[in-house]
């Protein structure tokens, strides 16, 4: 009876909150966006020496493939070299642009020291609140890195030759999707900091496999044998995918890659809210 | 002998200004606006040895400050202090093995060591033998009743039993000063109460000098005979505890009407009350605030 | 002198050994720590396996230098950051007032807040790079060889921390730099250096010095050159030198209060 009058109260509280946030239960997370988004462009100094790591990344990269490309024009698993560095100029944009392992720090960090009893009774969602910070910390940095990454791109290794300009929309559309697929698998790394004491191992060999077979070498350098294999996993849709298709267009491989990318949001995202519902159960089953 | 020494004691921060928004960054590297603070500008006090001092202030006043010069954390820009005849600035961690601190702030212990360990790893920082050491503990266990948790690590403690593992850890080589910062923040009445009791066996028994800072007025009742308060970096008041109370009744009816009005204090029928301590010390940080 | 300089030892002995009881006490979370940093750095075999497929060497190394090259900078990242791990962290104590604790304390200031933790993670660095080396068969020579040289890559890591933390004495945002540096050195110093040349070489050697932690180490396990190794350890006690100076310049600093607003 008690619990039938406090769910009613519970009931009528939410119905008014819905109202003061002018019946628009997405505005919260407009506003979420918008202050993180704020403070994100305060840290030009962070972006500075960001740029450095990512310049010397890069710069390995060039001196390296110099190094193992001996004539011009030659082919290694069908890229040029400049393609080969584009391909690896391109991942790294995502990945430093995207710096997902901030999601994965705020969702260890709120459950390991129990922040997340205060936030998951909060009106929103906590992954949506998550995603959305998330959202709005890359918003600013990616497209500073692909300016950076344009400019430095193009006075160590020239423009790429029939880049097609038009096709630029799907491109940035594909990128998105693929640091949100990423942002998500992150996420429900973080969300096993409900069973386990400390989740990051798991996050480094996660971002390891995305390293090394995804980012510096594209997926054909691999054996055949292994390259089905590659392509169940998420690194088709975060970083191969888009990579090479701003490296070497073509519709076809847009298509495809599009639907993996749609086929793996929806199936990470389901995984994600269960993984969160299951996890919430158990906070309260052992009170935190 | 003297425990502390102060003798015009200054201390002058120099802090950049920044205004708001990316406007006033650009400003403050094209221009840099220095701002001068006078922490602590031109103390004098001095502490007899196995005194029980209150050293209290409104926020910002330069307690810490204070403490910090004293401890040889941070340097003085001007005047002279003297620690057990020591000079912090100069020999800093020969002074150290004279003193103790605890900042109820601040932890000091390892959080996941039993206080066992930590008071053993205390003892080898002030180059206590293993013997000299243990023998140190079981005393202090005793008299500050740790027995019953001596073996759980410190994170799994409570806020008291944890603060007294504070103390003990600042006693184990036996400072002849011991400075505590806030030492009863965030405690329940009971335990403050206990906290206190032992401070005050501590200096009954082992002759310790306090140096206290504290907002909890009963801190300062119940440990402290003289009191000094200082306000934007100034000493206003170096005083006894009672002197300062039966002073402040002193004063003319018609300021203390005033007094009362400020805080708020419905007497009725016009007659004064006799301040509290507190109110006293309201009324003081509350004056300097005004001119 | 030396009562003082055995009680200092004593003191630092007992602070890593509870650093390293702290850690323990989950032993599932401290044993898959440690196991996962061993594959996590094994990962990179496959980046190597698919060059060297590629081309039979890259920048004049096989199999066996890489192997030697990611042994060498595993161990002695790991071993400094199993040592003096709170010096990565130094930026952060300096800018938040946290040496305070350290101050009063009768003890060396920076052996004491090098000591102050510890990271196990590391431990999985340091066995993956001296399983690595094994592996290569280094003989007992080249064995004792390469524990030097992680002991030199170890101090030029730690030393370089120590150099780039204390700027924040006098600069803001220092801890970006400081782990940028860091994480230079494990860049650079994880591929050839066959593949630089000219300026960039030079840089890589005294700046950044990912020749003088690794590259010159693998030439001298190679092949032993007594000229490389002087040159190595001569520069590391440079460095060392160079790096507490500046440190103890920054503490003076540190103790005028003249830091920066988050200080008062």
């Amino acid at each position: 009876m008690d619990k039938r009058v406090e769910f009613s109260a519970l009931a009528d509280d939410k119905s008014r909150r819905r109202r003061a946030a002018g019946c628009l239960p997405w505005r919260k997370y407009a506003v979420i966006y918008k202050s993180v988004l704020m403070e994100s462009l305060q840290y030009a100094a962070n972006m500075v020496t960001g740029f450095l790591a990512y310049f010397i990344f890069i710069f390995i990269f060039v001196r390296l493939w110099g190094y193992i490309y001996q004539t011009p024009g030659e082919l290694i698993a069908g890229y040029t070299k400049e393609q080969m560095i584009w391909y690896v100029m391109m991942t790294e944009m995502i990945w430093f642009g995207s710096n997902a392992a901030s999601v994965a720090r705020e969702v260890s960090g709120s459950i390991r020291g129990g922040n997340i009893a205060y936030l998951m009774n909060r009106p929103y969602h906590y992954t949506l609140y998550v995603l959305t910070k998330y959202t709005g910390e890359w918003s600013v940095r990616l497209p500073m890195y692909a300016i950076f990454a344009v400019v430095i791109g193009t006075m160590m290794v020239g423009l790429l030759p029939r880049f097609p300009l038009a096709a630029v929309p799907v491109m940035a559309l594909c990128v998105v999707l693929g640091l949100t697929i990423n942002a998500v698998f992150k996420m429900c790394i973080s969300l096993a900091s409900f069973w386990i004491e400390d989740a990051t191992p798991f996050q480094w060999l996660y971002d390891k496999l995305l390293l090394v077979v995804g980012t510096m070498f594209p997926v054909e350098i691999f054996p055949i044998a292994l390259q089905p294999l590659f392509k169940l996993t998420p690194i088709y849709t975060v970083c191969y995918g888009p990579a090479k298709l701003i490296v070497d267009f073509s519709l076809e491989k847009c298509v495809e890659i599009l639907t993996a990318q749609a086929v793996y949001l929806a199936a990470g995202s389901a995984l994600m809210f269960l993984i969160y519902k299951k996890g919430v159960k158990k906070l309260y089953v052992n009170g935190g | 002998m003297q425990a502390i020494e102060v003798e015009n004691l200054s201390k002058t921060f120099r802090v950049k200004r920044k205004e708001k928004g990316m406007r006033g960054s650009i400003k403050a590297v094209l221009h840099p606006r220095i701002e001068e603070i006078r922490a602590v500008n031109g103390v004098s006090f001095s502490v007899e040895e196995g005194e029980m001092l209150a050293f209290i202030g409104p926020n910002g006043a330069g307690k810490s400050t204070t403490i910090k010069m004293l401890t040889g954390i941070l340097y003085p820009d001007g005047g002279k202090v003297e620690v057990m005849g020591i000079d912090p600035t100069k020999k800093r961690r020969q002074l150290a093995y004279q003193i103790g601190t605890v900042f109820g702030q601040k932890e000091q212990l390892w959080t996941h060591l039993t206080p066992y360990d930590n008071f053993r790893f205390f003892g080898a920082i002030y180059d206590l033998s293993e013997k000299e050491t243990e023998a140190r503990i079981g005393e202090l266990a005793e008299r500050f009743e740790l027995a019953a948790f001596i073996d759980t690590p410190v994170r799994n403690l409570s806020l008291g039993q944890r603060i007294r593992c504070e103390i003990v850890a600042s006693l184990i080589h036996k400072p002849k000063v011991l400075f505590l910062d806030e030492p009863t923040i965030g405690l329940d009445p009971v335990v403050k109460e206990n906290v206190r009791e032992l401070i005050k066996q501590m200096n009954r028994e082992e002759h310790t000098t306090i140096f206290l800072t504290s907002h909890d007025v009963g801190d300062i009742e119940k440990l402290c005979r003289r009191i000094i308060i200082v306000n934007a970096g100034q000493i206003v008041q170096d005083d006894s505890v009672e002197h300062l109370v039966s002073h402040y009744l002193d004063k003319s009816p018609a300021d203390m009407q005033a007094h009362d009005r400020a805080c708020g204090v419905e007497t009725g029928n016009g007659e004064p009350s006799a301040p509290t301590l507190e109110e006293i010390i309201v009324d003081i940080y509350k004056s300097k605030e005004d001119c | 002198m030396l009562t003082a300089a055995k009680n200092q030892m004593r003191v630092c002995l007992l602070s890593i050994k509870y650093n390293i009881m702290r850690e323990m006490v989950n032993k599932v979370t401290f044993l898959t720590n440690v196991c996962f940093m061993v594959l996590n750095n094994a990962t990179f075999l496959v980046q190597w396996f698919i060059l060297l497929r590629l081309r039979e060497d890259v920048g004049g190394y096989t199999l066996r230098e890489i192997m030697l090259l990611w042994g060498l900078v595993a161990a002695s990242y790991g071993l400094s950051h199993i040592l003096f791990a709170r010096v990565f962290s130094l930026s952060e104590l300096i800018i938040k007032g946290k040496l305070d604790s350290f101050l009063v304390q009768p003890k060396n200031v920076l052996v004491s807040v090098l000591t102050s933790s510890t990271d196990i993670s590391a431990i999985g660095d340091f066995l993956y790079g001296v399983v690595i080396v094994c592996a290569c068969r280094p003989g007992v020579g080249g064995f004792f060889l390469f524990l030097l040289f992680v002991v030199t890559g170890a101090v030029i890591f730690t030393s370089m921390a120590l150099l780039m933390g204390s700027l924040s004495f006098w600069f803001v945002r220092m801890d970006m730099l400081q782990n940028q540096m860091v994480m230079n050195i494990v860049s650079f110093g994880t591929y050839p250096d066959g593949i630089f040349s000219g300026v960039t070489r030079f840089l890589l050697y005294f700046v950044i010095p990912a020749g003088m932690a690794v590259w010159h180490p693998v030439h001298v396990l190679v092949s032993f050159d007594a000229g490389m190794l002087f040159t190595v350890l001569g520069y590391v006690c440079g460095l060392t030198v160079l790096a507490v100076a500046v440190f103890y310049r920054g503490l003076k600093r540190y103790a005028s209060g003249n830091l920066m607003e988050a200080r008062l």
